[in-house]
């Protein structure tokens, strides 16, 4: 595997995805997470298209209808990407550690074993409680391992929790 | 179980600690004053040079008495299981610190607790910045006495006994030491230096060219900080030499504040073995570890296992840790990692992988052996990541749409806070998700074998009985694989408790109890 060429970019379909191994059964987040994160954006981009249409409109300036503009196209680039997003996100309890994986351009997988777990975060913001989804957060002894499941359904957030409590206390070592 | 014995610090602490009062308020004076020298001198002549020192001797004052009161309200105990803290003035803290899960033990003297004869004993444990607990200040043979009974509680070791009254102390010797001048010579050629020289070059070109010589006032803070970092190193570093004991790897190092560091069997997390550009020519290494308690912030004092070495010096240090690498022929293996480039014992990039990293994707790389995994990269300053597979926190994989493109992914080990990040950086994508997986079982199976947390479980008493420096880590007796280092290696720490020379940190009164 060392030597030679390499698994070319045409060869690329052949091989088997690096990020979905064979053995695993991904589950998926609750598409709340995508009206929450749509809603987050909303809160953050509507605010400067109102300003920009109100500063063109009121100084009659062609050229200034370009901020809104360019705010709106970000605003639709967003709705589009948000869902294939909340899409990639997945997890999977495997019978040692817990795999979490995120990305579409830059992808991401981690692999926590459950003996590692220091403590386990439940979270939920404002917006999240209104839709009912919280996030779970498993932390190690390392910062580096970055294993946040959003989106869960606040009854499989805690199960979740509980679970990952028991499992990492059955499997408990030190450092 | 007894009831806790609560001690407090030795009475000097206050006169110690009071003048770090002093210090900041001078500091914050210069700091203002430099800043606007005319404004700091007008103020001075308008109100005379009485109320100001009045006002510095007030605020020593304060400093004292506040050390006084603080000294008065904190206190300390060793229970069989734990050692306990209490300190605070207006916002009172308890601290309880789990013995079997102490990270590191360290003597630490600054300079004018040194003079004095005091020691902070600094016990680290996991968890975040400033988890440590400390007590300052004790009497240094007290701080040395009571570290040989938490490291020996920790260990597992029994005593208080009629036939074992008091904590045994731990036999060392000393396996690494390192001449002044080398550190002298490293410092210099160390890139902060450089950067420095650097500087000083690029404003001395800018003057010449332009012929106004106040330029070399905005570099002032600039050389003031890296001649800062090359000092406090090289004052760091200063005596550094290293020890094995059955309590695990003794570092004592430091010029003017002196810092005798015990990490225990199985507690480094990480080891990276590095060579600056500007060292290659000498043959030279530095050697730093992650253990988790020492932060990322005091890093260049702490997890430095050897400032600056050669070759059989760094893997000698790298033995410390490791003394069974798991490798069928260590000494290539470790030579290839150290030097070496391209496949063979290493699984490397494969050719696609030159269009991201044009200049490195040959050395890039990882090595299997049955302790731990050895990563390899770095074309120009060299790089060696070893890591213990029992101590790998958990595992990532991460890959970019170039990466992609090209069929890559970068594998990472996630280690505890400190300065090793083992990287496996654009192997190619079936070969990293096969890493990923195969290493999660490894480490596994790893921790299942790993040694207890109490390193010396089964021994009733140090000293009596000979022990492997890393017990946990190597079942079997260690022999000295990796670097089939100088003579000087011990294969295990010899049954008399003599160190070949008393470090000037250890009393006589560590040997006498022996």
């Amino acid at each position: 595997m060392s030597d030679g060429p390499s698994v070319l970019p045409a060869a690329h379909g052949v091989s088997p995805d690096p990020f979905d191994p064979q053995d695993v059964d991904w589950v998926g987040v609750s598409p709340r997470l995508v009206t929450v994160r749509l809603v987050t954006a909303a809160i953050v981009l509507l605010p400067p298209v109102v300003v920009g249409v109100l500063i063109a409109v009121l100084t009659g300036v062609p050229g200034l209808w370009a901020v809104p503009g360019v705010v709106v196209a970000v605003a639709l680039w967003t709705a589009l990407l948000v869902p294939r997003q909340a899409r990639a996100i997945g997890y999977a309890e495997r019978a040692d550690d817990l795999l979490v994986r995120r990305g579409i351009l830059f992808r991401t997988l981690v692999v926590v074993p459950y003996g590692r777990m220091q403590f386990v975060d439940v979270q939920a913001g404002p917006l999240d409680r209104w839709a009912g989804i919280a996030k779970v957060q498993l932390h190690t002894a390392s910062p580096a391992s970055d294993a946040v499941i959003p989106g869960l359904a606040p009854d499989e957030a805690s199960r979740l929790r509980d679970r990952l409590a028991a499992r990492g206390e059955a499997r408990l070592a030190g450092l | 179980m007894s009831e806790l014995v609560w001690s407090r610090f030795h009475p000097v602490t206050p006169a110690v600690k009071g003048w770090k009062v002093l210090v900041v308020v001078l500091a914050i004076a210069v700091q203002q004053g430099a800043e606007n020298v005319t404004a700091a001198r007008d103020a001075v002549d308008a109100v005379g040079w009485w109320p100001v020192v009045g006002a510095i001797a007030g605020v020593v004052l304060i400093g004292f008495l506040y050390s006084l009161v603080a000294w008065r309200m904190a206190r300390f105990a060793v229970g069989p299981d734990a050692v306990h803290l209490q300190q605070g003035v207006l916002f009172r803290q308890q601290r309880t610190a789990r013995l079997d899960r102490i990270q590191a033990i360290d003597v630490v003297q600054p300079l004018l607790a040194r003079l004095l004869g005091l020691a902070e004993l600094k016990i680290e444990v996991a968890g975040g910045s400033d988890s440590a607990v400390k007590l300052s200040f004790l009497r240094e043979a007290d701080a040395q006495v009571l570290r040989n009974e938490l490291l020996a509680r920790a260990a597992g070791v029994e005593f208080g006994t009629p036939e074992v009254p008091h904590a045994p102390v731990a036999p060392e010797r000393e396996v690494l030491a390192v001449e002044a001048s080398r550190i002298l010579v490293s410092t210099l050629l160390s890139s902060a230096a450089i950067i420095g020289l650097i500087g000083i070059v690029g404003v001395a070109v800018a003057i010449a060219v332009t012929g106004e010589p106040s330029i070399a006032i905005t570099l002032l803070p600039f050389l003031l900080g890296t001649a800062g970092y090359a000092v406090q190193r090289f004052n760091s570093e200063f005596g550094f030499r290293a020890a094995v004991s059955p309590d695990g790897i003794r570092l004592r190092h430091g010029f003017t504040s002196a810092r005798a560091q015990t990490v225990p069997p199985g507690r480094v997390q990480a080891v990276r073995i590095t060579q600056p550009l500007l060292w290659r020519s000498r043959g030279w290494w530095r050697v730093q570890v992650n253990v988790a308690g020492y932060g990322v912030s005091d890093a260049q004092t702490e997890s430095v296992l050897l400032p600056v070495g050669d070759r059989d010096e760094a893997l000698l240090a790298l033995w410390l840790v490791l003394p069974d690498l798991g490798a069928e022929d260590p000494v290539a293996l470790l030579d290839d990692a150290l030097t070496g480039t391209g496949p063979g014992r290493f699984v490397t990039s494969p050719q696609s992988a030159r269009w991201l990293d044009p200049l490195s994707w040959r050395r890039n790389g990882y090595a299997l052996t049955g302790r731990g995994l050895v990563l390899r990269s770095g074309r120009f300053v060299r790089q060696v990541d070893v890591v213990p597979h029992e101590r790998t926190q958990s595992l990532g994989l991460t890959q970019g749409p170039i990466q992609r493109r090209l069929g890559l992914a970068s594998v990472a080990l996630h280690s505890t806070p400190g300065p090793v990040s083992p990287t496996v950086p654009h192997l190619a994508a079936d070969v990293a998700a096969h890493l990923l997986a195969t290493q999660a079982e490894r480490a596994r199976e790893a921790r299942a074998s790993a040694g207890p947390e109490r390193w010396m479980e089964h021994m009733h008493a140090r000293g009596v009985a000979p022990a492997a420096p890393a017990a946990s880590a190597t079942p079997e007796p260690a022999t000295p694989t990796p670097a089939a280092p100088p003579p000087a290696a011990p294969p295990a720490p010899p049954a008399p408790p003599a160190p070949p020379a008393p470090p000037a940190v250890s009393p006589p009164s560590e040997v006498g109890r022996s």
